[in-house]
């Protein structure tokens, strides 16, 4: 797997995480292991997020994050992706 | 999120206790007994029941993607009707 592929990998699998971990405050607002968990997962996903853009671009419009150029147009589109 | 109301149906949902312990308690679980698989003595028939879920213990980011939960108590897999 290349590193691009790793760090996308990585980000689905901290999103999961968040998610379940999301759904379970949501019936356990108070819950103190939880609440550390989502907050040490949502750490490591921001990490993995920056180092992706800074390396391949955004993900997502608003990743784009250059005074001078909008890179959310950057090649490769989604279809021209290897 | 008030549970009060249930409080009634003999014990079977366990109000989350996590919220009353110490940090230290909360190493151990309070629920090592505690088997949410099997009914209180007068559980009125034709009613479905929701066990609340308990804080156990949790599959890091690589198992839990690959097993569709993050937590090993949710992870049931079916299997044509017959228990795990």
């Amino acid at each position: 797997m290349n590193e691009k592929k790793m760090l996308l990998m990585k980000i689905k699998k901290y999103d999961f995480a968040l998610k379940e971990l999301n759904l379970y405050l949501d019936t356990h607002p108070n819950c103190r292991r939880a609440l550390s968990l989502f907050k040490q997962y949502k750490q490591l996903r921001e990490k993995a997020m920056s180092e992706f853009v800074s390396k391949f671009g955004p993900i997502s419009p608003e990743d784009s994050n250059d005074s001078s150029h909008w890179t959310w147009v950057d090649d490769p589109w989604p279809w021209e992706r290897s | 999120m008030n549970l009060d109301l249930f409080d009634n149906i003999d014990g079977l949902l366990i109000r989350e206790r996590e919220n009353y312990l110490e940090d230290d308690d909360l190493k151990s679980r309070p629920d090592n007994n505690y088997d949410p698989s099997s009914f209180p003595e007068r559980t009125p028939l034709a009613m479905a029941y929701i066990p609340y879920q308990q804080w156990g213990n949790v599959y890091d980011d690589d198992k839990a993607l690959a097993q569709g939960t993050l937590f090993p108590d949710l992870d049931l897999p079916f299997k044509g009707g017959s228990r795990l």
